[in-house]
């Protein structure tokens, strides 16, 4: 299968203790413009509205660019079914839109799907946790492993971990694959 | 319901959308939606280490609210 995304490239590297470093994910892919981005959302959001129809889900479909990928949307009250137990529901969701938009653009998709305003509340939450994890590595000087996460929440964290000036490396194989926190002189 | 989501997300990968076909058959315990796509396309629904089938699985059974419902992804000519 010609498609692979970032958390299959990452899983082909490997090995314990890679680094998806933080910022490793916003890497830049050569060629994309706003239009083709534009154009993922469109096929995507047809894709998901067409689900959302037969399951007679009510949801509205926001459609955006954010950085270098585009974003989907499903934005609605009753969406918890299509979340899922720690969003499983969702990242194959996406998983699946992904393969939609790859089979009419010919190129792999890194589009972003959100429903019910998971990722961006996961997003202030793990935030939140990767800045108290910083502080506590800084107070105490000792590496801390934190629990086990999807790709998404492990980029947060690196995020997070980056913007109070430490070190952060994901170690462990998928599904249990997590972050280790690294104190300033370690 | 079922069938016709189903039917859905997997005419969306596929390179031959007009061959899909979805029959559900009824289980003393549940439901089997049995998919048939074309030969060239069995790879591309089942994916690498069967990613896109589990992904199938999981929002099928997520739409299916708690009911069991099995998800079989066969060759356009296999016979069952």
């Amino acid at each position: 299968m010609s498609n692979g995304n970032t958390e299959n490239a990452e899983e082909n590297r490997g090995s314990v203790a890679v680094a998806d470093e933080p910022g490793q994910d916003e890497a830049t892919e050569p060629g994309i413009d706003v239009e083709t981005l534009e154009r993922e959302g469109d096929i995507a959001a047809d894709y998901i509205e067409g689900l959302l129809d037969i399951a007679d889900f009510d949801g509205d479909i926001d459609m955006d660019v954010e950085g270098d990928r585009a974003k989907v949307s499903v934005v609605g009250t009753t969406l918890e079914e299509l979340v899922g137990d720690k969003g499983e529901v969702l990242e194959a969701l996406q998983e699946l839109t992904r393969l939609a938009v790859h089979r009419k653009t010919g190129t792999r998709s890194r589009l972003m799907l959100d429903i019910g305003g998971y990722r961006d509340s996961r997003r202030k939450a793990l935030s939140r946790i990767g800045a108290e994890v910083a502080d506590e590595v800084k107070r105490k000087g000792e590496v801390k492993p934190m629990a086990p996460m999807t790709p998404f929440e492990r980029k947060v964290v690196h995020d997070a971990i980056a913007s109070a000036g430490l070190r952060s490396e994901s170690e462990g194989e998928e599904p249990n694959r997590y972050v280790v926190v690294y104190p300033a002189d370690h | 319901m079922l069938e016709e989501a189903l039917e859905h997300l997997v005419k969306g990968i596929v390179e031959n959308p007009d061959d899909v076909q979805v029959r559900a058959r009824r289980l003393r315990k549940g439901k089997v939606l049995e998919v048939r796509v074309h030969p060239d396309d069995l790879g591309k629904v089942i994916g690498r280490s069967g990613r896109t089938a589990k992904s199938l699985r999981t929002v099928i059974g997520a739409l299916a609210g708690g009911r069991y419902v099995r998800v079989d992804l066969l060759d356009l000519h296999e016979v069952r």
